[in-house]
Parts: C-alpha cells; sequence; structure tokens
C-alpha cells in the first residue's frame, strides 16, 4: 500500500426531486403565462385557449395560435365528460416517480373535439372498452399544485 | 450540388455493454477508421454526432467536441451534435451529406453514439418520457411503449391487424440479427415465444419493443469524385425525404396512417428517380412491431391496412417483395438512439459490398433505403442509397 492518504466522504442521503425528474409543470403566474389553466382546474373546470381570430380551439393551451398567429386568445370549457380513443396499460417500463404507481391506465381522451392524454384511474386495461365514457378527475400533488386526470364512470 | 459517397465505417458490438460512452466512442471510432484506406482523421472536416440524450443518459453534454477529441478529429468547417431523438443518427447523416454535398466540406463523419444502459433503468425511462410534450403527455407517463401500444391499438381496431402478424415482425427480424455479429439480440424468437412474452404494454408484449441498447457506429462522406481514393466500393447518397408534423399527441396528422412519412416517401423517391419497386433493401424503423406494419403501408408495398397480411404473406423477406430490415432491425439488433441511423447506413454498405453473412445477404441488392421515425411517429426521415 503506498503511503497516500485515504478519506471517507458523505453525500446527502436525501434530496429535494430535482426539477428534472418532476413532469408536473410550475403552474403558478410568476412562472407561466398560462397560470389560468391551473386557476380553472381548481375550481373544476377542464379549459383551454380558443383563437378569437380563427376559432381554433388549441390543445395545449398556447399564448399564440399556430394556425394564425393571433395572439388574442380566450378560455373555453372542454366539459368534463369524454371518451376513450385508445388506451393502454403500463406493466413495464415506468418512469422514475410513476414506478410506484405501475400498473396504470393511460388513455387518449376525445373532449370538446380534441385528443388529450390523459391517466386513466379507477380502472384495469381489460374492464376498458374504445369509445368508453369517462369523466374528468383532478388530482393534487402535495405540494398544491394541480393537474387533471380521468376515471371510469361505472 | 455534389453527388456524395459514403466510403466506410464502423461499429461497435452493441447490446448491455460494459464500457462507458467514451469508450463506445472509441470503439467505433478506431472500427470506422481501420474500415477506410487512405484516411486518418486529421482529413477529416466536418464531424456530425446524433446523439439523442446524452445530458441525461451519460450527464455529459457538448458531445461533438468530445468525440473528436477521443478520436482524434480536428473538424475546420463544421462541428455539431445532431438531436432528434430516435433519428438523431440520420440528422447527423444529412448534415453531413449536405456538408459535402454543398462543398463546406470535403470530408465528413456521420457519428452516432448512444449509452443507455443506467444503474437505475426507471431513469432510462424517465427519459423516454420527455420525447412527447413532457407537460402535457409525459406527466402522464406517455413514453415510447404506451404511446405505440396505442397506435397497435387503433390499427388492430380500424384494420383488423392481430397480434400473430405483430409478432411475426419481431420473428423475421430476430431471424436476421442471429446473423449479425453485432446485434443485441442473437437468439431465435419463435412466434409462441413473442406472444408469449411479459405484457409490457397491452397489446405490445416484450417482443413486440426493441430494446435499450448501448451502442455507437460512424460512417465517412466525400464527394463522388474523390471516392476512388479510398475505396473501390463506394455506396452513393442518391435521395432524401423528411417530414414532420406536430409533436404533442393532440396534434398528430393521424394515429393510423403516418401521413409525414408519406411525406417523406414521396420527397425521397422524387430526389433520387426511382418508384418504390425499385428498392431492394428497406431499413426501416421497427421500434416496435406495429411501426414496421405500419411503414409498409405509408411505402405503398401493400395497400392502406394491409401491412399484418404483407408480412403474413411473406413480402417483408428476404426473397419476397422486398428485404425489410435484413440487419436484423431495431427489434433485433437493439436501439442505441444516436447510433440506429448510422448502424443502418453501414449495413447497408456491407451489403453492397457483400460483407454480410449469407443467410442475410441480399443478392443484386443496387438501391437501399434507411428510414427513422422519431417522437411519436410525427417526424419521419428517408435517406436512400445506391451500390456504387
Amino acid at each position: 500500500m503506498a503511503d497516500v492518504e485515504f478519506e471517507k466522504i458523505k453525500r446527502p442521503e436525501n434530496i429535494k426531486l430535482p426539477f428534472m425528474l418532476d413532469f408536473y409543470p410550475l403552474e403558478d403566474e410568476k412562472n407561466t403565462r398560462i397560470s389560468q389553466f391551473f386557476a380553472n382546474l381548481k375550481k373544476g373546470r377542464l379549459t383551454t385557449t380558443k383563437c378569437q381570430q380563427c376559432s381554433k380551439s388549441l390543445w395545449p393551451p398556447r399564448i399564440v395560435c399556430p394556425n394564425c398567429l393571433s395572439d388574442k386568445l380566450e378560455w373555453a370549457d372542454l366539459g368534463v365528460e369524454g371518451e376513450l380513443y385508445a388506451f393502454t396499460e403500463t406493466k413495464l417500463g415506468a418512469p422514475l416517480g410513476f414506478v410506484q404507481d405501475a400498473p396504470f391506465c393511460i388513455g387518449i381522451v376525445k373532449i370538446g373535439g380534441l385528443l388529450i392524454s390523459a391517466r386513466i384511474d379507477n380502472a384495469k386495461y381489460e374492464d376498458l372498452k374504445i369509445g368508453e365514457k369517462v369523466k374528468l378527475k383532478i388530482v393534487e400533488l402535495e405540494d398544491g399544485r394541480i393537474f387533471y386526470r380521468f376515471r371510469r364512470i361505472n | 450540388m455534389r453527388k456524395v459517397a459514403v466510403i466506410g465505417g464502423g461499429a461497435t458490438k452493441c447490446g448491455k455493454r460494459e464500457a462507458t460512452w467514451r469508450e463506445l466512442v472509441q470503439e467505433a471510432g478506431k472500427a470506422m477508421f481501420d474500415n477506410v484506406d487512405n484516411i486518418s482523421p486529421k482529413d477529416v472536416e466536418a464531424l456530425l454526432v446524433g446523439a439523442a440524450q446524452p445530458e441525461r443518459f451519460a450527464f455529459q453534454v457538448h458531445v461533438a467536441p468530445m468525440v473528436a477529441e477521443h478520436l482524434g478529429i480536428i473538424p475546420r468547417k463544421v462541428i455539431s451534435t445532431t438531436e432528434l431523438m430516435c433519428a438523431s443518427g440520420q440528422a447527423a447523416i444529412r448534415y453531413a451529406w449536405a456538408c459535402i454535398a454543398s462543398g463546406i466540406a470535403d470530408v465528413a463523419v456521420a457519428f452516432g453514439v448512444e449509452k443507455m444502459y443506467m444503474p437505475d433503468m426507471a431513469e432510462a425511462q424517465t427519459n423516454m418520457a420527455c420525447v412527447l410534450d413532457r407537460e402535457w403527455d409525459g406527466v402522464n407517463a406517455m413514453s415510447a411503449p404506451p404511446f405505440f401500444a396505442m397506435t397497435a391499438q387503433r390499427h388492430m381496431h380500424e384494420f383488423g391487424t392481430t397480434k400473430e402478424q405483430m409478432a411475426l415482425v419481431s420473428v423475421k427480424n430476430h431471424h436476421y440479427s442471429t446473423m449479425n455479429p453485432i446485434a443485441q439480440f442473437q437468439k431465435e424468437v419463435t412466434l409462441e415465444k413473442a406472444l408469449q412474452s411479459p405484457m409490457v404494454a397491452p397489446p405490445l408484449n416484450l417482443f413486440d419493443c426493441s430494446g435499450i441498447t448501448d451502442g455507437a457506429a460512424g460512417v465517412i462522406m466525400v464527394p463522388a469524385e474523390d471516392a476512388k481514393k479510398y475505396t473501390d466500393s463506394p455506396m452513393w447518397i442518391t435521395g432524401s425525404g423528411q417530414a414532420n408534423i406536430g409533436n404533442a399527441i393532440n396534434n398528430l396528422a393521424s394515429f393510423t396512417e403516418w401521413v409525414p412519412l408519406k411525406m417523406a416517401v414521396k420527397e425521397a423517391l422524387r430526389t433520387a428517380k426511382i418508384s418504390v419497386n425499385e428498392i431492394d433493401i428497406a431499413e426501416l424503423h421497427d421500434c416496435f412491431t406495429i411501426s414496421e406494419i405500419m411503414e409498409y403501408e405509408a411505402l405503398g408495398l401493400c395497400e392502406k391496412g394491409r401491412g399484418g397480411k404483407f408480412i403474413e404473406d411473406g413480402g417483408p423477406y428476404i426473397g419476397g417483395k422486398i428485404a425489410v430490415n435484413p440487419r436484423g432491425g431495431l427489434l433485433g439488433c437493439g436501439h442505441p438512439l444516436g447510433a440506429t441511423a448510422i448502424l443502418q447506413t453501414f449495413d447497408i454498405l456491407q451489403q453492397f459490398r457483400g460483407e454480410v453473412p449469407k443467410g442475410r445477404h441480399v443478392k443484386d441488392g443496387n438501391v437501399a433505403v434507411a428510414h427513422n421515425l422519431s417522437g411519436a411517429a410525427n417526424v419521419h426521415s428517408l435517406m436512400v442509397y445506391a451500390r456504387g
């Protein structure tokens, strides 16, 4: 053994979930110009931006219409009930932060003329059918941020 | 525009490698330069490095200069990393091609590398979930398997495609990869084995999905008029096409018809001045079995909705209508994101040179396409190659 110093060093045992592993958007007005989406969601309303110039309903919510480049957008309700366009269940390969939820269903929901991806709660893959009605559900994170999901009605 | 030649290349063995990101670079780089006579790293004027997520998989950015340093390349015309997720390697090929075609550089390297195995594989899956719109799709854990599972579900729903037909794609590509010494998967997969493999995201089983893979590869390009200085068997780049519609799920043109692929195919055939019937080899991006089935349809190899029937009838096998993925595809070879397109291109060169094992050699193959999709199949990239 050579005559050199060996020292054990420590790193923190726990660290706060880094931003790079946090999939949920920063939703307040200090961080985004579409904070109204989340304010509406807090009241149980799923909304998106609609272009006042070309009338196109845009998803995700935006500040400029990609169809006509107008920045005159307004908030419009999508309703609270949608229809399953497609679905699957994540059994293997869930990302970090979602692993503990697996298996869980994910779907694409037709609502207000849009196709929105979402978690489908209260369901197993075998129970679901294309065209089935699903209802809006809102989840709240421990830090108060909120997000939408859908759930099986029956 | 100058005509461009691919004069050689090299690659690592792909799979779960006991090697770091930079070691993959060194292995593939040495193999590439060893493959070509009369060229040294100092001759390379342009270096493009396809790398999808080095900042997440290997915690390293500014990777093109890393590659240059490790291979002794001193780029003096163009150097950059190219990111287009699963098509990042093809982005490198396209820009290297443009550098030579435009006259900006006389020797260009298109390189690709991805180190995807991580100590915690859930972290690797996390990386795959920020490809679609991260805040609106990724947040729902929408990574590649669920997206392609739903694509498969819609294709089955609308056209009656079966799980057996999808599994046949896996059987075919694993058969060819048994004859590819650098492939990740070296064993035959039977239909039963494919259908009974663990469920990842229904209707997709494990063998419907390409693997997580470490690998690297590179090819060298020069103007066609210089090719004979380096090789008697160059490969010409004769056409290309690329198109994109949207990124988030709501903004795709269609779930069951890949409209941007049809656009890219049209442009690739137009620029190469060929019809689809003249293609002998098609390296198609089979990240999932359903992808290859939808690609038969978009290329016009069969009618829309009949992709499942096309493989059932033996259409995409060597000796069938067209040899699709005689390399072994992503399903058999693995899918080291940034390296995939380079691996396809190098294999096509080896096909033309007769350097691949007999059982997967396409005899008299003169024209090939290499295709990659990326994201929610909302970008499609194609290159057309011809035997020199």
